[in-house]
């Protein structure tokens, strides 16, 4: 089975600064694979395993996105195609399910995406959903276990906020997983090194065909600062804890 | 297109009305349509619910769009979606809202490609203005405010964080328009097995008053003898810090944080918690936060309400009881 894994880069740290185009300042933070992607990288190595066939890192960002797809090599993914153009930096995830569509037309026979639920940086959670309904494949999101794949059905378990659900859908299909599903493993310094120089196969926007970000952004400003706090003072705990008890009852939040 | 607003109607607990959720949709959705000229319609896909989307027309509502159908009893995209697509795509409204649950944000995105529109995720504002429908999100764990328009892309896709807007009020009297549509032909390739209550799940995102405990606690017994009897006190729902989580103290169903849930509550205490950023992205929103750490320099006190310096071990008892006596 070819299963192809959408990955993302992100800051490990979110105190991320804003430049005056709008976009995100992110110097000085090391950069990540995102941790629900992480967990999607393991299950379709762990899937690839069982079944054979290929599993393909897709991601859409620059040039200097490879260093953390050739960790998911490291892993024990089989292949990468990174695809990379100016024209995407302002992708909303709309537009980048799509473009992510039309590369996964691309490739041969795929039958199965997993992506995690979200990135931690945008953190929009729609990216799987919309890349599902642009493929016109199935979809199942917040998936906290795969239960089966076999004859061209998938059975999986989705992990809603109180429910469990369990269901079956057919391939073709998008998965989003959650944290949890697994324990991603870590490469082994041998396949890092194997890895390390792997040419990154890449596609741009005269591949792919042209792709429209149905919302821009319009604005982008830090959070507005908390007002300032205060501490409560007293002779002793009881003393501190009796203040603080009064003080929540006068602003009616207790 | 139309200038109308459409609200994806959720069901209360009990059943017989629209969820907290949809009471704020229907406040907001009531305010943008007025301003806007336009009608506020719901739209309810499910089985057996019209009784209880009907109930929306005492919340503002000027017509309920039904979908009641066998093949709606358990929540699919492609049922869900593919009934919703073909109801929109006759009305037009301009702008769709839905609630932040996981199967609303599985929902939302997909109508969003079926409708060859966009979406926005967890808005907390929402503003139309000379026909430019902008809304407001949180992004990189709330460090960063984004304002995102929809250029031509009609009808707009929203869902929108819990406690943005006020709910709708009860009117009553006052009803809506219902008008039942019948299922529109789909096909549906996902089957719905079984749903199992989830083990230890802990509904976080609907607590009024949350108390999360962090590694200042020392140990898993600590955690359990004084943070559970706190939250009980308060009446609220209790949490944990990802690294109380990871050391295995807590399940991770409690966790508050970037990789957790993300919460907005009336009142946050977070009790041993120092306040990394991970931390922070999830509970910052709150909005009255109280920090008790025995560190003064610790970063939860840059964003408390109030604070408290001291060993946490020896306050949550004290706090516990205070409230007991108050309650009295």
């Amino acid at each position: 089975m070819h299963i192809v894994v959408c990955m993302k880069q992100v800051p490990q740290q979110n105190s991320v600064k804003i430049n005056t185009d709008m976009s995100i300042d992110a110097s000085g933070i090391d950069q990540i694979m995102s941790l629900f992607d992480e967990y999607a990288v393991e299950e379709g190595i762990v899937w690839h395993e069982k079944l054979g066939g290929k599993v393909t890192i897709l991601s859409i960002g620059a040039p200097a996105w490879a260093e953390q797809m050739r960790r998911a090599l490291a892993m024990g993914a089989t292949d990468a195609l990174l695809l990379s153009d100016p024209a995407f930096a302002t992708l909303d995830s709309v537009g980048a399910a799509r473009v992510a569509a039309a590369a996964i037309q691309k490739l041969d026979a795929v039958e199965l995406v997993i992506c995690g639920r979200n990135s931690t940086d945008d953190e929009t959670g729609t990216f799987g959903p919309a890349l599902a309904r642009a493929l016109g494949w199935a979809q199942l999101t917040y998936v906290g276990k795969i239960a089966a794949i076999d004859g061209g059905t998938i059975v999986a378990e989705r992990h809603l906020e109180e429910t469990v659900e369990t269901v079956e859908t057919k391939l073709p299909a998008v998965l989003t997983v959650i944290k949890g599903i697994n324990e991603p493993r870590y490469p082994s310094l041998l396949r890092i090194r194997k890895v390390a120089k792997a040419e990154i196969p890449t596609m741009s926007a005269a591949d792919l065909g042209a792709v429209v970000s149905p919302t821009a952004l319009a604005g982008r400003v830090p959070p507005p600062p908390r007002p300032q706090g205060e501490m409560i003072a007293g002779a002793d705990n009881a003393a501190k804890v009796k203040a603080l008890v009064q003080k929540l009852a006068d602003a009616q939040v207790i | 297109m139309s200038n109308d607003i459409w609200v994806i109607f959720e069901k209360n607990p009990a059943g017989d009305g629209p969820a907290a959720i949809t009471r704020e949709l229907l406040g907001k959705g009531r305010a943008l349509a007025d301003a806007a000229g336009g009608e506020l319609a719901v739209l309810a896909l499910g089985a057996g619910i019209s009784g209880a989307a009907a109930v929306c027309g005492a919340y503002g509502a000027d017509t309920v769009y039904v979908v009641d159908d066998p093949q709606l009893a358990s929540y699919t995209t492609d049922g869900f979606v593919g009934a919703a697509a073909v109801v929109i795509e006759q009305h037009q409204p301009q702008l769709v809202l839905a609630g932040p649950s996981f199967q609303m944000r599985d929902f939302a995105a997909a109508l969003a490609v079926d409708l060859r529109s966009g979406v926005v995720s967890d808005a907390n504002n929402i503003t139309i203005e000379g026909g430019t429908i902008s809304a407001v999100r949180g992004s990189h764990g709330g460090n960063v405010i984004n304002t995102v328009t929809f250029t031509d892309a009609r009808p707009a896709v929203i869902t929108v964080r819990k406690q943005s807007f006020a709910e709708a009020a009860r009117s009553e009297g006052r009803s809506a328009e219902i008008v039942a549509v019948p299922m529109p032909a789909v096909t549906i390739r996902t089957t719905v097995r079984s749903v199992a209550p989830r083990q230890g799940s802990v509904n976080l995102a609907d607590a009024a008053i949350i108390v999360s405990g962090g590694r200042g606690l020392g140990s898993s017994e600590n955690y359990y003898k004084l943070v559970p009897a706190l939250a009980e006190a308060m009446g609220a729902a209790y949490g944990a810090s990802r690294a109380v989580v990871d050391a295995g103290w807590v399940p991770y169903d409690h966790q508050v944080g970037q990789t957790g849930k993300t919460v907005t509550p009336k009142l946050y205490v977070a009790a041993g918690i120092s306040g990394a950023i991970q931390h922070l992205a999830g509970m910052r929103g709150s909005r009255t936060i109280v920090a008790i750490n025995k560190d003064p320099d610790a970063a939860i006190f840059r964003v408390a309400t109030y604070g408290l310096v001291g060993d946490v071990n020896e306050l949550l008892p004290l706090l516990t009881q205070e409230l007991k006596n108050r309650a009295g």
